[in-house]
């Protein structure tokens, strides 16, 4: 054997274990929700559920359902990818250039996501109910206007994009942080020592190392944002007239709730092609920017 | 990179106040009465009552917390050591043994990473059933150690690292499994303990895998146990409040009792020198 | 290259490594043990988490001490992923012997295949007479002239008020105590004369659940969702009546507007002084000390009384063992006969008559509510139940929320449902036959 042979095979045992879990666990599911979306599943009968073409998937297009789903998702995409990158970014370098008690900020940034969705959910609801949510009574109380936080078209989607940013952001901070923390001391002392000023350290050196890790919270964020579910679950239910309902509830209700699973699969496969078209997007971007 | 200054870090400790307040708020309105729960008025009770706990533990023959939380704990830990290892390992093979092949397995997982999951929950019962773990611990532990996040975010870190220490180690002669274990994991080490953070809280939190794949009361998670005091038909404020912090609290003290080895092993670059 | 960095995620890994083992051996040696008896256990699933399941048990664990030979052992799950894991489960063939179901979802049910029919409840020895029943009710759990399963419930919406509001304004009956209003007249007296404006405002009335709401009035107006021939009849002028009514309140500013939310929070949080809702959420109303609640009928706003409503059903699992399904029969029956115990967590017995005891009478909301049973709509009985009422749901929220009018709002969703329907008769035919 060759040394890339034998180098091939260790990577491969090396990776064997991840790959058997996968191909069980998450390949053979992809592969029924893909067949799934072709059919129109007999739940007494799997095998003998009819094979129905691209019908579901028409069926999709054409249900108004469907694109209130899909606007509500893009809606909730559109704020959230945006916000956590600039904040989450910043709060991880914020982190960094502390002196003192970084490690208790960080912990304090993280705290809400170790609550359940449940928890954080109602614990938001309760903030931003009309009439005796603490938002508007603390707003009332210094003179600022009274919102409906989830009763309105207009505001329903930001107040859930608040509520998540509450709940989520401190996992993309801590994430750009270790990535910083992680750069090897002596790049920075050597960039120091040629005499490059603090800005250019940040764009020439930490950058473009940040880059793998920035390429991986664009990626996991965008997933994350498109694939929405709970939060706008228990805060508004879906609610109003379905402007926070985002295409994983539609689908999982769809499925679950009203038993079109063949349906439902194909929802899931329209959202992953637009997952897809952006990520694709993203990585042109970031790849032409190295 | 820069030099800590004093505006930042007095900035960033206002933020950590600005995320704790809710919090806070949370576990002072827990104490409240019924009546009270939604008073904006008073963010501190008037009259104190443990009331919403009591009712959240009920009694311990119809709720036993002790397994619950001794299920919590296995399937979580298990869970974490299992998705490090296991997910190290093939970062390792992608980007630093750069198999033929490593770009295709990628894509394949980042993009089996954009299909819902939800619609997973019937074809891994069925797997699960034919492997005959439902109802055991396995069922959770298992699927967890399939996602491809841990894998591509332990890449994206490795990808970060200079690659010369290892090739200076390789060409002494060292074989890949010491690399692995000697050069790349600690080096890795705050990528590491970051994962292992993200993997044991959404473990920890997860609530319609244990809630499906679970049957025994005795094989429930601490979550999904305390949930079962909650009526379905309304929100009661006070009660799914102290249940989620119950829920809670036992992963507060193991990261109040672990911090100082999480942190040091989150923020030690194992390069210092 | 700094030791302790090497050391700490190698440590981390190691002592997780050990904890695992430990936690491992402590739940084998605490979950072990237990030695298979020659009872015949039987599992009941059901959605009553919170004091339901406590009610629930303690029936349960009196019919196991009364038959040694049967092992119930009961798992709760909470109606929002209930019937998720049900339909996983018993498309698996993993389902429990027995579970509950609602009145309307037993249509959908029956399409993943595992509910069996329930007939042997009714027949043979200790059998119960199928007379005992509401003869509607009994009709929503027929199945080719089979009975698909038992109602062990009837829960109607019906109004509820807090009588030191409206002893405070006023609204009180000969006895000089808080007097539940009975008609559209006294009602919307009653609405006025309890809304108050203050910085902290206090409201007569307020909407709970839109659709369920307005479901409620249109059963008083004998409004319908379906007609013979299984056509959505939605935009019905009964039905428009109905929502004209509902929405009207909103428009004329009687109850809070649609983005306050107020709804049962605010009749707990003594704000709201009657709502509209379910028997079922007396057991919440409990937990509230010092809070004086009278519960009554759906005042007449239409030509008569009547109110929306459904059951808990018991419904049996396909290819059970004899043994197996003689004790699920045994206990069905048990459930059945002892439904008053059941009936004290917010219920009412769907046997007639346990309705009549003295200790169902001293149940002060739930045999209130039962001056409706007669005149219960319950929700259509269609495969298609979950897109139907959603969109239904919607064309209430249109119209609350002022978007649409109510006939443009029922117009609407009357096309939607009906293309519903019709696709699925195209995709399941079988269901559609007789």
């Amino acid at each position: 054997m060759t040394y890339i042979q034998k180098r091939n095979v260790t990577g491969w045992l090396f990776l064997a274990p991840f790959m058997c879990s996968f191909f069980l666990f998450v390949f053979v599911p992809v592969c029924i929700s893909l067949w799934l979306s072709f059919v129109q599943l007999d739940l007494t009968n799997a095998a003998q559920s009819k094979v129905v073409g691209f019908q579901n998937f028409s069926d999709a297009l054409k249900d108004d359902l469907f694109w209130k789903a899909t606007h509500a998702t893009l809606n909730y995409a559109v704020l959230m990818v945006p916000a956590v990158l600039l904040i989450g970014t910043a709060l991880g370098f914020g982190l960094y250039g502390m002196s003192r008690g970084r490690d208790l900020v960080r912990g304090l940034i993280y705290l809400p996501g170790m609550l359940n969705v449940a928890a954080a959910g109602i614990l938001w609801q309760w903030f931003f109910n009309n009439e005796f949510g603490l938002i508007n009574f603390t707003a009332k109380r210094i003179g600022l206007p009274v919102l409906p936080w989830l009763s309105d078209k207009a505001y329903a989607m930001p107040s859930v994009v608040i509520m998540s940013l509450w709940w989520t952001i401190g996992a993309t901070s801590i994430i750009i942080l270790t990535a910083l923390q992680q750069i090897p001391q002596m790049f920075l002392e050597a960039a120091a020592l040629d005499g490059a000023s603090q800005r250019q350290t940040t764009f020439k050196i930490v950058f473009p190392i940040l880059r793998p890790v920035l390429f991986f919270v664009f990626i996991t964020t965008t997933i994350g944002a498109f694939q929405m579910f709970g939060q706008a679950m228990i805060l508004t239910g879906g609610g109003p007239e379905f402007s926070t309902r985002g295409l994983v509830q539609f689908m999982f209700e769809t499925a679950f709730n009203g038993f079109r699973f063949g349906y439902g699969a194909a929802i899931s496969w329209l959202l992953f092609g637009m997952i897809a078209v952006f990520a694709v997007i993203q990585s042109i971007v970031v790849r032409r920017d190295s | 990179m820069k030099k800590p200054s004093r505006i930042v870090t007095t900035f960033m400790l206002f933020i950590g106040l600005m995320f704790l307040m809710p919090m806070i708020i949370m576990v002072l309105t827990s104490f409240k009465s019924e009546k009270e729960v939604m008073e904006p008025s008073s963010v501190i009770p008037q009259h104190f009552t443990l009331a919403n706990y009591s009712q959240a533990i009920h009694s311990a023959a119809e709720a036993p917390i002790m397994m619950w939380s001794l299920n919590s704990f296995f399937v979580s830990c298990a869970t974490t050591l299992l998705v490090l290892v296991i997910g190290s390992m093939a970062a390792f093979a992608l980007t630093r043994i750069r198999i033929k092949g490593a770009e295709i397995v990628m894509n394949l997982l980042v993009g089996t990473m954009m299909v819902p999951s939800q619609l997973f929950l019937i074809p891994l019962y069925v797997i699960l059933s034919r492997l005959h773990v439902l109802d055991t611990p396995w069922a959770l532990i298992l699927p967890a150690t399939a996602g491809g996040f841990g894998v591509f975010m332990v890449s994206q870190f490795m990808r970060s690292l200079p690659p010369s220490l290892e090739e200076a180690a390789l060409i002494d002669g060292c074989s890949f499994w010491q690399v692995y274990w000697q050069i790349t994991m600690p080096l890795c080490g705050p990528s590491l303990a970051t994962l292992g953070v993200f993997t044991f809280i959404a473990s920890w939190n997860d609530y319609i895998t244990p809630l499906v794949f679970m049957e025994k009361i005795t094989n429930y998670t601490l979550p999904v146990g305390i949930a079962l005091f909650q009526s379905s038909y309304s929100t009661q404020f006070g009660l799914t409040l102290s249940t989620s912090l119950l829920a809670t609290l036992p992963l507060l003290i193991v990261f109040l009792v672990f911090q100082k080895q999480i942190i040091e092993s989150m923020s030690s670059t194992g390069l210092k020198d | 290259m700094q030791k302790s960095g090497n050391f700490n995620i190698r440590g981390l890994l190691g002592g997780l490594a050990v904890i695992v083992i430990i936690t491992g051996l402590l739940r084998t040696f605490l979950t072990g043990g237990f030695s298979a008896s020659n009872k015949v256990s039987i599992t009941f699933w059901n959605g009553f988490t919170g004091p339901d399941g406590i009610v629930m048990l303690d029936i349960i664990k009196e019919f196991n001490k009364e038959n040694p030979d049967i092992d119930v052992g009961m798992q709760r799950i909470p109606w929002a992923t209930y019937y998720n894991k049900l339909t996983v489960a018993g498309s698996e063939g993993r389902g429990p012997a027995l579970f509950i179901s609602h009145a309307d979802a037993i249509p959908r049910l029956r399409r993943a295949g595992f509910v069996d029919y329930a007939d042997d409840v009714f027949t043979g020895d200790g059998a119960i007479n199928p007379k005992d029943f509401d003869r509607y009710v009994l009709d929503r759990v027929k199945f080719n002239g089979r009975f698909g399963g038992v109602p062990l419930d009837v829960h109607p919406q019906g109004l509820y008020c807090d009588a030191d509001m409206l002893k405070k304004a006023g609204i009180i009956g000969p006895s000089g105590e808080a007097k539940v209003p009975e008609t559209k007249e006294e009602f919307l007296r009653a609405m006025d004369a309890a809304t108050i404006e203050r910085t902290d405002k206090q409201w007569g009335y307020a909407l709970t659940v839109w659709g369920a709401n307005m479901r409620a009035v249109m059963a008083q107006f004998d409004g319908k969702f379906l007609d013979e021939k299984g056509n959505s009849v939605l935009n019905c002028p009964e039905n428009v009546k109905a929502l004209e009514f509902v929405a009207g309140l909103t428009k004329k500013g009687k109850v809070p507007p649609p983005s306050n939310g107020l709804g049962w929070f605010g009749f707990r949080q003594g704000k709201v002084a009657m709502v509209w809702e379910g028997v079922y959420m007396v057991g919440d109303l409990t937990r509230v000390n010092s809070f004086h609640y009278l519960g009554g009928p759906i005042p007449v706003i239409g030509n008569h009384m009547g109110t929306i409503g459904n059951s808990h059903v018991m419904c049996i699992r396909k290819n059970l063992s004899p043994k197996e399904h003689d004790a699920v029969i045994r206990f069905v029956r048990y459930l059945s006969t002892h439904s008053l115990d059941w009936a004290q967590a917010g219920q009412i017995p769907a046997r007639v008559s346990l309705r009549s005891s003295e200790r169902f009478k001293g149940m002060q909301v739930q045999s209130a509510f039962a001056k409706q049973i007669p005149y219960v709509l319950f929700p259509p009985k269609t495969p298609v139940i979950f897109e139907f009422m959603l969109q239904m749901d919607l064309a209430c929220e249109y119209a609350v929320r002022g978007q649409k009018t109510a006939q443009k709002a029922l117009d609407d969703a009357q096309k939607e449902t009906q293309a519903i329907i019709e696709r699925d008769r195209r995709e399941h035919p079988e269901d559609y036959k007789s």
